[in-house]
């Protein structure tokens, strides 16, 4: 089992829940669509996963441990299991795009010769070959978008985490970005994309989560959804 | 070392002083000695009480004396046997002037080590307050590299790096400033003449610049362990 939530919810200071009693697991090679209106809850439910944060109630195990409770020096070796593209990128401007996709790895201790050649074949890969020595700020939002997916692979995670990583990318880019994850969740990590596009959700025939005010409405294949309305 | 040769007359002054010369030449505590008899003490007087003027006075005869290297043990014997000829004639060995220089000498040591004191405590502020502004400015950079798996130990480690780089460049500026004004200072006391300035001659050489390397290593640690266990003390309170 990859993660599970037993009624999970989490509250934020001023009281108010972004999300309420959700339950649902993920298990090993599993992929998953996350859908849901703006506000919804998607981003403080992949939060919750990628260890940005603590439920304030249930509880949350993840590659089979129980965080709810953990220790802090427990989180990183967990963290490095997943590999996070973030909807708002938060790639450093001060590193260049070689040293933002490899930074996973730096953080881990792997020695640079060892993990060069990787950077620059997923670089090389998403289009941004010849961008390597590239700072954030002179990338274009979707060559930041194809940087933030290199640095989320670069560590082969058992957990990928995408929030809207076709956002910012035409159709095409999109597309191949989609199939990278089926490949990805084919060669055995699990995934969890949180998007607004429905179309592409429909095209993969994945299973699919609806979340709304903070509830998790749904949890099946997207071509069982008309029958259970 | 001085001896004062007091007499009720000149003539008084004199033989005491033939008395004092005797006993002087013959001594082993001694190694040399100049006699400033009453004319030329008077003399010395000249700026103040005017031309003349002190030769109305009986102004004593000054014996200036150097010890030999073994001479400071005979000192007592030394003022025993000149304090026989006569009450008026006196050894001074400035033991007052000296106690109170090496009282403050002793001050200016105590004053130094309480600067250096305050500067180490001003270095470990400093770092305090700017690991903890450059925390809070670099928020994003610490929380992704949270989210990326950094631990605890490797994000203090990467600002104590920085600090220590930072400590390292700002302390060694203030050390060649240092140098710098040591050197002037040393150049104006050659030029002048060390005698005229309280404080003796300055030369700069190894024996003075290795101990000042110290304090930019000491500014560099203080200001790298402060980094450190500022970053940690922080990353604590996160999740």
């Amino acid at each position: 089992m990859i993660v599970r939530f037993d009624n999970v919810g989490l509250a934020y200071d001023s009281g108010s829940e972004s999300l309420r009693d959700v339950t649902f697991t993920l298990n090993e090679g599993e992929f998953r669509f996350l859908t849901g209106p703006s506000g919804a809850g998607k981003t403080t439910f992949l939060k919750l996963i990628y260890l940005a944060m603590k439920p304030t109630r249930g509880r949350m195990t993840l590659f089979g441990q129980d965080v709810t409770e953990a220790q802090r020096d427990m989180l990183p070796p967990l963290r490095r299991r997943i590999g996070v593209v973030f909807q708002e990128f938060r790639l450093l401007d001060h590193l260049t795009a070689f040293e933002n996709v490899a930074l996973p790895m730096k953080v881990a201790g792997v020695n640079q010769q060892q993990y060069r050649e990787d950077v620059r074949e997923l670089l090389n890969w998403v289009g941004l070959g010849s961008r390597m020595d590239a700072l954030p700020q002179t990338l274009s939002g979707g060559e930041k978008q194809r940087v933030a997916l290199a640095r989320a692979l670069v560590s082969k995670p058992d957990l990928i985490l995408a929030d809207e990583p076709t956002g910012n990318v035409d159709p095409q880019m999109g597309e191949k970005i989609m199939k990278l994850f089926v490949e990805l969740n084919r060669l055995g990590a699990a995934v969890i994309v949180a998007t607004h596009d429905l179309q592409l959700v429909q095209a993969l025939g994945k299973r699919t989560m609806q979340l709304n005010g903070g509830r998790l409405i749904e949890d099946a294949p997207m071509r069982e959804r008309g029958r259970m309305r | 070392m001085t001896i004062q040769v007091k007499g009720v007359d000149a003539a008084e002054i004199a033989a005491r002083l033939a008395e004092a010369e005797k006993i002087l030449s013959t001594s082993p505590s001694v190694a040399s000695f100049t006699i400033v008899d009453s004319k030329e003490a008077a003399k010395l007087l000249e700026p103040w009480l005017g031309k003349g003027n002190a030769d109305t006075l009986n102004v004593p005869a000054l014996i200036d004396l150097k010890l030999s290297a073994e001479g400071r043990s005979g000192v007592e014997a030394l003022s025993k046997q000149l304090e026989a000829i006569s009450p008026g004639v006196i050894l001074d060995d400035h033991g007052g002037w000296n106690d109170r220089l090496a009282d403050a000498a002793r001050s200016g040591q105590a004053l130094a080590f309480a600067v250096f004191a305050l500067i180490m405590g001003a270095a470990c502020a400093i770092s305090i307050f700017a690991a903890r502004a450059g925390l809070s400015a670099n928020q994003e950079v610490v929380s992704l590299l949270h989210l990326v798996g950094a631990t605890d130990d490797f994000i203090a480690s990467e600002v104590q790096r920085r600090f220590t780089v930072i400590g390292l460049r700002g302390s060694m500026l203030g050390l060649f400033a240092a140098l710098f004004l040591l050197s002037l200072f040393s150049l104006a006391t050659r030029a002048r003449g060390a005698e005229g300035f309280l404080l003796p001659g300055l030369s700069i050489g190894l024996d003075l610049a290795l101990p000042l390397l110290i304090v930019p290593l000491a500014i560099c640690l203080v200001t790298a362990v402060a980094a450190r266990l500022t970053v940690l003390r922080t990353l604590r309170e996160t999740y």
